[in-house]
């Protein structure tokens, strides 16, 4: 297989039809490759997380050309290859955040043993060891969000998507989040996409993709729009 | 204006809540409208019914030497009076017939009427005409066969203080209301009733004022009155407004004579018999009401955090709370008013289909009236599910509670308390309590205008039922708290790898899971306890017709000559026939007690007529009839007959026979073998039963009376055949038991109750799928951010389905097992307290598998398609829910 994990091709995803259609993403062409770190900025509504659901095979296209060659069809990216740490508050309410984090593992078909050390180890790397037994709704919105992005490396994943990891962080919780985040990406030698509004994460990525309007166009490193 | 503007957009945006809200006050208003409709037509039928089969509505005895012109017209001139005829009464010291060469037969006293010309026709219910001419010297058809006395024949009446005379007899006729005909009129209220007179010979008026002269001793005269029967439609009212009536009339002729008022008599049974009616609405209908009204509030309460939301954003843009709870109001009425139209329109399909009128067959100010009362149940279960909610939000919701969709919080206030316990403990009591005192739940005093109902035991069931449906929540509850491991375990084959995660997912989530199971064992309970006490009161319905009309088809004639020759044979190659059983009916001695004997093979008998259990006194109807059969002398009487003479087993027995050689009564020893409570076509009090063959070779005739048929085609129709087969020469009576079902039973019973049970039935049914299906899927679309979150997560269909799968087995398992459990209980229950409405008492529930094969099968159903369509809208994860994470 080749080692591109993403590439895109024109790819258009608009909302409705006629005078009132919405361009989410514009004749969008790139490609994401083993280890790349980026940072995805743009204002609200230009399009980021909508990217992002296409690049995680979660949004159809509705135009264009989108393939992961490293993996195979996008039936096959989860759970595994690629994961995704949303903006919002993600996890399972029923589950404490222990079982969120290990909940990938387990969808893989690791036993729960396997699945409860790995999230444990995941957990600490976010210094959330000690709310592993607390219910989503018993911890903070910053814990919650900590826990998300545990939850996306826990598999050590190919390729890390994460819409607004940071958002609800202050700025040294923030910084540290991202630190292991990053951390953890080495060691499995993943690839990052960070959308983000904030100034300090974009940069800690080596590479910045503005998009206003759903027109993606690369500020610094591998890109094409 | 803002309302409207509310509605307008809750339409376009959200219209599935409201239609599904819309769909389940629909369901509480249709079974509401149609129950009430139903009983109150009901009722009004009772009326009817009751007033339909009484032959004379008030009969007046005069007090000797009143003037019977004067009497008769004041009568005449009494509120509804229509007809007024007067009746002679002369007791007779007793009846001769036959000759010196033929043999002499005599009664004992007796009662000579005297009728004016056109009586039979104006009181046709009074005189059933068997053998001979209408009118004339008419003989009662006991009198003629103790008499040995038929058309022709010459009868000999004694007189008090005067001279025999004689008369000769013109025809034979039954009195099918001896009962009323010759009750003891002004006799204290309590008092024992008086038995109609063995003996009975009929004049006409103008034979009977000369033979029985106004002054002469023991002569009395009645008038005899119809009345309008434009009567209230509650029998209740009709009661009292008749007894009010005859009240005046007494009092109008100022001593001169007393009404026995044998319509407020029908009456007074029949008010008892619409309270129970009221009582099946409340413990049968009810329920089902309650059960709809559970389901809105869940459909409701699925909409609730879509309803927070839009407050917090409403309240943002500067709502205050009591616009908030305006919003709330006009959806609720928007909800109620389409959800009443649709439940009437329902109603009214249901009624065309179920009772063949759309107004149920009741008036239609019935109908309108309960149509009104389920409008308003529907707008305030709407306006209960969707406003009190949105008050109590607008009110107290902080927004951690708002956060909190599981919750660790402490257990409820009511299982704090053990209510579940206490309530089924109170329960039990009140139910302990009155089958302990032995008490009846509607006591109506004969004659008393008040009716009582025992509300006390009526919160018997109702304690039960909240209580059980308490506890099914807390063992529920306590099941997915205490019992992960289990959980884990039962789950992993369906759930795999994955069991503790749903385990664990299953029990955080216990009140969501509870509230279903509950609402699942609540409607399993319902199905269930209304099948098991309709299917028992139908079975307990035909067994009472069964036993009053001896078998599917009887024939019967009163003449001791019997049915001709070979009549048996004949109908047993009838089309439509299965078997027949030829019956001997004869009267018979016990010291002075004359009673009904008949003459069985109890070898054969039981294959054309059920023997039950419960009409032996050792409750073994087969070795009964062995012992019967062993002893070619035997005979079984009545406890009664056993108490009066001290009776053992193996005891001789001498009855007293009318032999068919000299028609004299003459001493038959019989051994006495058993007790007989209840026969084939008997009457309830003495009778006797004995081996055909011997009273055949004892009386010198084996004449045989009743014939019962078994059919295996339509009893009607096999009844029809019968009849012209016989011809009404023979002055058999054919009777078969769905009509006599309609004309013999009380008059609860009598009203059609098919279609009330169909009903209930289908709504039950439609209730375990809707609820079972639905709850199901409400419960999984309330979570459908979290199924699109693990969907996102990676997880497949197949791991998706095992959360879903696994919950929806827990709840439709607990819930239907549960439920079951409840619903014997309360039918057990039902059956008890409502023991009047069944005649006889069954000894055991009736149960309808059928019926409850098709509801689980149903409920499976349901199950799989809520739960299947509730996966498809989750397997894939809508970008919508996505982007809003």
């Amino acid at each position: 297989m080749s080692d591109v994990l993403v590439r895109a091709e024109d790819l258009v995803r608009v909302y409705g039809t006629g005078p009132g259609a919405v361009r989410a993403v514009w004749e969008a062409t790139f490609s994401i490759e083993p280890g790349e770190r980026i940072a995805l900025v743009g204002p609200s509504g230009s399009g980021k997380s909508t990217l992002l659901l296409l690049i995680a095979g979660l949004e159809t296209p509705t135009s264009g050309t989108l393939a992961w060659p490293a993996f195979g069809e996008s039936g096959d990216l989860r759970p595994g290859p690629i994961t995704i740490a949303f903006q919002g508050p993600s996890l399972l309410p029923p589950l404490n955040v222990g079982e969120n984090v290990a909940l990938p593992l387990l969808l893989e078909g690791r036993t729960q043993t396997e699945a409860a050390a790995a999230a444990r180890a995941a957990l600490d790397l976010f210094e959330l060891g000690d709310v592993a037994e607390k219910l989503p709704e018993e911890i903070s919105g910053g814990q919650a969000q900590c826990a998300g992005l545990a939850r996306a490396i826990v598999g050590e994943p190919r390729l890390v998507l994460a819409d607004e990891p940071t958002g609800q962080l202050d700025h040294e919780t923030a910084g540290r989040a991202i630190h292991a985040l990053l951390e953890a990406a080495d060691v499995s030698g993943a690839a990052v996409v960070v959308a983000t509004h904030d100034p300090a994460v974009a940069e800690t990525m080596d590479a910045r993709w503005r998009i206003e309007a759903g027109e993606l166009r690369a500020e610094v490193s591998r890109c094409s729009a | 204006m803002l309302g409207l503007s509310w509605i307008a957009g809750l339409l376009r945006r959200r219209p599935g809540r409201l239609v599904g809200l819309a769909l389940a006050v629909a369901m509480a208003v249709l079974l509401t409208a149609s129950l009430g409709a139903f009983f109150a037509a009901s009722r009004a039928r009772m009326t009817t019914d009751a007033v339909a089969s009484v032959p004379v509505d008030w009969q007046v005895r005069l007090t000797p030497g009143t003037d019977v012109s004067k009497a008769m017209t004041t009568v005449a001139s009494a509120k509804g009076v229509l007809r007024t005829l007067p009746v002679g009464y002369a007791d007779a010291t007793g009846f001769r017939s036959g000759t010196a060469a033929t043999g002499v037969q005599t009664t004992g006293p007796g009662v000579v009427l005297g009728l004016p010309a056109g009586y039979a026709n104006a009181f046709p219910g009074e005189i059933r005409r068997l053998v001979g001419a209408r009118d004339g010297v008419l003989l009662a058809q006991q009198t003629a066969a103790n008499l040995g006395a038929t058309v022709g024949s010459t009868v000999s009446i004694g007189r008090p203080g005067q001279s025999r005379t004689s008369v000769m007899v013109d025809g034979v006729v039954d009195l099918p209301a001896a009962d009323s005909l010759f009750q003891s009129i002004g006799a204290a209220p309590g008092s024992a009733p008086t038995a109609p007179p063995d003996n009975v010979t009929l004049l006409p008026a103008s034979m009977f004022a000369q033979l029985f002269p106004a002054d002469a001793r023991g002569v009395s005269t009645q008038l005899h009155v119809e009345l309008a029967h434009t009567l209230s439609a509650d029998p209740g009212a009709a009661f009292v407004d008749v007894t009010g009536r005859a009240r005046n009339l007494e009092a109008a002729l100022s001593g001169a004579g007393l009404v026995g008022d044998n319509l407020a008599a029908r009456l007074d049974a029949a008010r008892s018999d619409a309270v129970y009616a009221q009582l099946l609405f409340l413990f049968l209908g009810l329920p089902g009401v309650i059960v709809a009204a559970l389901l809105a509030a869940v459909v409701a309460g699925a909409g609730r955090e879509r309803r927070r939301r839009e407050q917090a954003l409403l309240r943002v843009r500067g709502a205050s709370g009591r616009v908030l709870v305006r919003l709330a109001s006009a959806e609720a009425l928007a909800v109620g008013v389409v959800g009443a139209l649709l439940g009437i329109g329902g109603a009214a399909l249901v009624g065309r289909l179920a009772f063949g009128a759309a107004r149920f067959g009741g008036t239609t100010g019935q109908a309108v009236t309960w149509l009104a009362i389920s409008a308003i149940v529907g707008i305030g279960l709407a306006m209960l599910t969707v406003v009190g909610p949105a008050i109590s939000d607008a009110r107290a919701l902080t927004v951690s509670a708002a956060r909190a969709e599981i919750g660790r919080g402490q257990h409820p206030l009511w299982a704090r308390l053990y209510l579940d316990v206490v309530l089924l403990g109170a329960g039990a009591l009140v139910y302990w309590q009155a089958v302990r005192s032995g008490y009846q739940v509607v006591l109506a005093p004969e004659g008393v205008p008040t009716i009582s109902i025992s509300t006390f035991t009526l919160l018997a069931p109702a304690l039960l039922w909240s209580g059980a449906a308490l506890l099914a929540w807390r063992l529920g509850s306590l099941l997915l708290e205490r019992g992960r491991g289990l959980l884990e375990r039962a789950a992993r084959p369906v759930a795999g790898g994955l069991s503790g995660v749903v385990s664990a997912s299953m029990s955080r989530q216990r009140r969501l899971l509870s509230r279903a199971t509950v609402l699942m064992a609540l409607t399993a309970s319902f199905a269930l306890a209304v099948a098991v006490f309709n299917t028992t009161y139908a079975a307990q319905a035909k067994a009472d017709a069964q036993l009053t009309n001896g078998a599917d088809v009887s024939a019967t004639t009163t003449t001791l000559n019997g049915l001709p020759a070979g009549t048996a044979g004949r109908v047993a190659a009838l089309p439509g026939v299965a078997s027949v059983a030829a019956m001997q009916h004869r009267f018979a001695y016990v010291g002075n007690d004359l009673q009904d004997l008949y003459g069985i093979d109890p070898a054969t008998i039981g294959a054309t007529t059920p023997m039950s259990n419960a009409f032996f006194g050792n409750g073994d109807a087969a070795g009964t009839l062995a012992t019967l059969q062993s002893h070619r002398d035997g005979v079984l009487v009545s406890e009664e007959t056993v108490h009066d003479f001290q009776l053992h087993e193996g005891d001789t027995v001498r009855l007293r026979l009318q032999s068919a050689t000299d028609g004299k009564y003459h001493e038959v020893p019989f051994v006495f073998a058993g007790v007989a409570r209840e026969f084939p076509t008997a009457p309830h009090d003495s009778f006797i039963v004995a081996n055909a063959g011997y009273v055949a070779r004892q009386t010198g005739t084996g004449s045989v009376q009743t014939l019962l048929v078994r059919t295996n085609a339509s009893p009607p129709v096999v009844a029809g055949r019968i009849r012209t087969l016989l011809r009404p020469t023979s002055g058999a009576t054919v009777q078969d038991i769905q009509t006599q079902q309609r004309v013999t039973l009380s008059s609860l019973i009598a009203v059609d109750l098919h279609g009330l049970t169909r009903l209930e039935l289908a709504f039950a049914l439609a209730m375990a799928a809707a609820c079972s299906g639905l709850v199901l899927a409400i419960g999984i679309g309330e979570r459908r951010r979290s199924y699109a979150i693990a969907s996102a997560l990676g997880a497949r269909t197949r791991q998706l389905s095992s959360f879903v799968w696994t919950e929806a087995a827990f709840v439709t398992l607990v819930g239907v097992v549960f439920g079951a459990l409840t619903g014997w209980g309360i039918a057990q229950v039902l059956v008890r307290i409502l023991t009047g409405v069944f005649d006889p008492p069954p000894t055991s529930l009736s149960v309808p598998w059928g019926y409850l094969t098709t509801v689980l099968a149903a409920i499976a159903g349901a199950v799989a398609i809520g739960g299947s369509s509730a996966l498809r809208s989750v397997r894939r994860p809508l970008p919508q829910v996505l982007r809003d994470l």
